[in-house]
């Protein structure tokens, strides 16, 4: 027998993630949801593609477009990441936890590593399913994008990174605030209410304000050329984690203080 | 061997221990009482690394609780029952437990076997009653096979029939050379599972001791029948006894001990039928013991803030 290490509470955390229903249910809606919901855009696409007004046409992009779902499949990773943690502060089970590994920060770590290394996988597969079904209901009425392009490639990868850092943003917020509710409410208010807060802000600022918020990150991350008045796809990509990070960093820093 | 030096916890302005300072040897059930919220939680939190004191320490074989390489190897704690994801099986919810220390899951089984849930270990744990909790606690306090145990209020939500089973449990784990520390606010119970009785009060050490010094430490009184009852009163508080009416045509008297009273009564030629020395029950003690307790930080407090 040997002592506590990452290797070992990552087995345990493991178990844990993997035993409950809230997980499975999880990786099902956000399943449901991308693809459910990528079907419905596309196929309304094509069916209004012959009206389109031809600026909309120039604008149009395959690639994030047929990704659209994935606004609605976020909520659904940040639930999964909050509830990882915050279930085990509403039943106590935190303490359980903390005392079979004293040294938090390997809890924090195991659990990341299991929480980043199934959503990335679920979430790649569902962003590259989602796409190649929307480009087979484009084709033939709607220009498509094909993976063969390196950009095209990028973009679908990156919304299966979107999807996870979001996972990750959750977990976060579920360290620091420790309440299932509060973190639900403070993630879903990131990600709808900034934006209509800035939007009541005057035009100059909204532009240059707007491109920070999440779900724009989200938008730049998913577009083969994203619009002039966003990042860029690795600029984004790289500022979303950042924001996570300092999150993260956060929720550490108070478990290592806080009283379990 | 748990090792509690100077130890203090507050909250704000709410002090919930203060200055504790006591050993929990291995060997001897050891019971930890208080009335609730007297700091007995707060206490074992910090023993088991969750809560940070204030001041001082606590130590398990000389190491902080942190420090522990493997610490569900070296000590066991039921602290609450019910503080397990309702959704996750009993059997899942100790495997992982077991694979965070690296224990095999082999012993996963053995300790579900022993506390007598084997049956129900596939069920979720949140239709459980307190009663299967707590068992499923108990097999979780088992399973790095530790030589420390913690148990706060274990008996709370057992039938009968699993309160007999547990002491005597508590009994075999400490004859088997373990430390074990029972908390409980129900005296009656530490008289019958505990060996030794460490007593606290609003975060306040008491009193330690056995069950036997415990209840000496407290004066008895000694319960007399005479043929001229009011006589032998008069004369017992000359001798600067207390004397009360008791029931039935009897005497309680305090501050002095039966050969004094039969001396008393031989003096003044009054007859005896009855003469017995009575011994305070452990929960008149205890009532005794905490009552200063608490009259002592209310009447602190005011002075305090001068």
């Amino acid at each position: 027998m040997s002592d506590v290490t990452l290797a070992s509470v990552t087995r345990a955390e493991w178990i844990k993630f993997r035993t409950v229903r809230s997980t499975i249910m999880g990786y099902v809606v956000t399943f449901a949801l991308t693809l459910g919901l990528g079907a419905l855009i596309t196929t309304a696409i094509r069916g209004h593609w012959q009206t389109m007004d031809p600026l909309s046409k120039l604008a149009f992009d395959p690639v994030s477009t047929s990704l659209g779902g994935t606004l609605f499949a976020q909520f659904a990773v940040g639930v999964i990441g909050i509830l990882f943690i915050t279930s085990e502060y509403a039943s106590g089970s935190i303490r359980t936890t903390l005392a079979a590994t004293p040294r938090r920060v390997q809890v924090v770590a195991a659990k990341l590593l299991v929480l980043v290394s199934v959503t990335v996988v679920v979430a790649e597969v569902v962003v590259f399913a989602t796409f190649l079904m929307g480009q087979r209901i484009f084709s033939g009425v709607v220009p498509t994008a094909s993976l063969s392009s390196g950009s095209v490639f990028r973009s679908v990868a990156l919304g299966g990174i979107y999807l996870t850092l979001l996972a990750v943003l959750g977990f976060g917020l579920g360290l620091i605030l420790r309440q299932q509710s509060a973190a639900i409410s403070v993630f879903t208010s990131l990600l709808l209410i900034v934006p209509i807060v800035i939007f009541v802000l005057p035009q100059s600022w909204q532009t240059s304000i707007s491109r920070y918020e999440p779900s724009a990150l989200g938008h730049a991350m998913m577009s083969v050329t994203p619009p002039l008045d966003m990042f860029g796809a690795w600029t984004a990509t790289l500022l979303l984690i950042v924001y996570v990070a300092i999150v993260l960093v956060i929720g550490v820093a108070l478990l290592l203080r806080r009283d379990a | 061997m748990i090792r509690i030096e100077h130890l203090s916890k507050r909250y704000g302005d709410t002090v919930a221990v203060n200055d504790l300072d006591f050993e929990v040897r291995p060997g001897v059930v050891t019971g930890f009482l208080g009335p609730n919220g007297s700091g007995k939680s707060t206490t074992m939190r910090i023993i088991m690394g969750l809560d940070a004191p204030t001041s001082g320490s606590a130590t398990i074989n000389g190491h902080r609780y942190r420090e522990l390489k493997a610490p569900l190897r070296e000590v066991g704690a039921l602290l609450d029952a019910k503080a397990v994801h309702p959704g996750r099986t009993a059997r899942n919810h100790l495997r992982a437990l077991a694979a965070s220390n690296q224990i095999p899951r082999k012993r996963v089984e053995e300790v579900l076997e022993f506390v007598g849930i084997s049956s129900v270990a596939d069920k979720k744990v949140g239709g459980y009653s307190l009663g299967m909790s707590q068992r499923l606690g108990i097999a979780a306090a088992l399973l790095g096979d530790p030589q420390v145990l913690l148990f706060d209020e274990p008996v709370n939500g057992l039938d009968p029939e699993g309160i007999r089973w547990i002491r005597e449990f508590f009994r075999t784990l400490a004859m088997e050379g373990r430390t074990v520390f029972v908390s409980s606010h129900l005296m009656s119970e530490m008289a019958v599972s505990a060996d030794q009785i460490i007593v606290i009060g609003r975060g306040h050490f008491i009193t330690q001791g056995s069950v036997d010094q415990l209840t000496a430490s407290v004066g008895g009184s000694v319960l007399v029948r005479s043929a001229d009852n009011a006589a032998l009163r008069t004369a017992l508080r000359a001798s600067g006894a207390v004397v009360e009416e008791a029931n039935d045509r009897a005497l309680t008297v305090s501050g002095v001990d039966a050969e004094g009273v039969g001396v008393v009564a031989l003096a003044e030629g009054i007859a005896l039928s009855e003469l017995t020395p009575q011994r305070a029950s452990l929960e008149e003690v205890f009532m005794d013991l905490t009552a200063d307790a608490v009259e002592y930080s209310s009447k602190k407090e005011p002075f305090d803030h001068e």
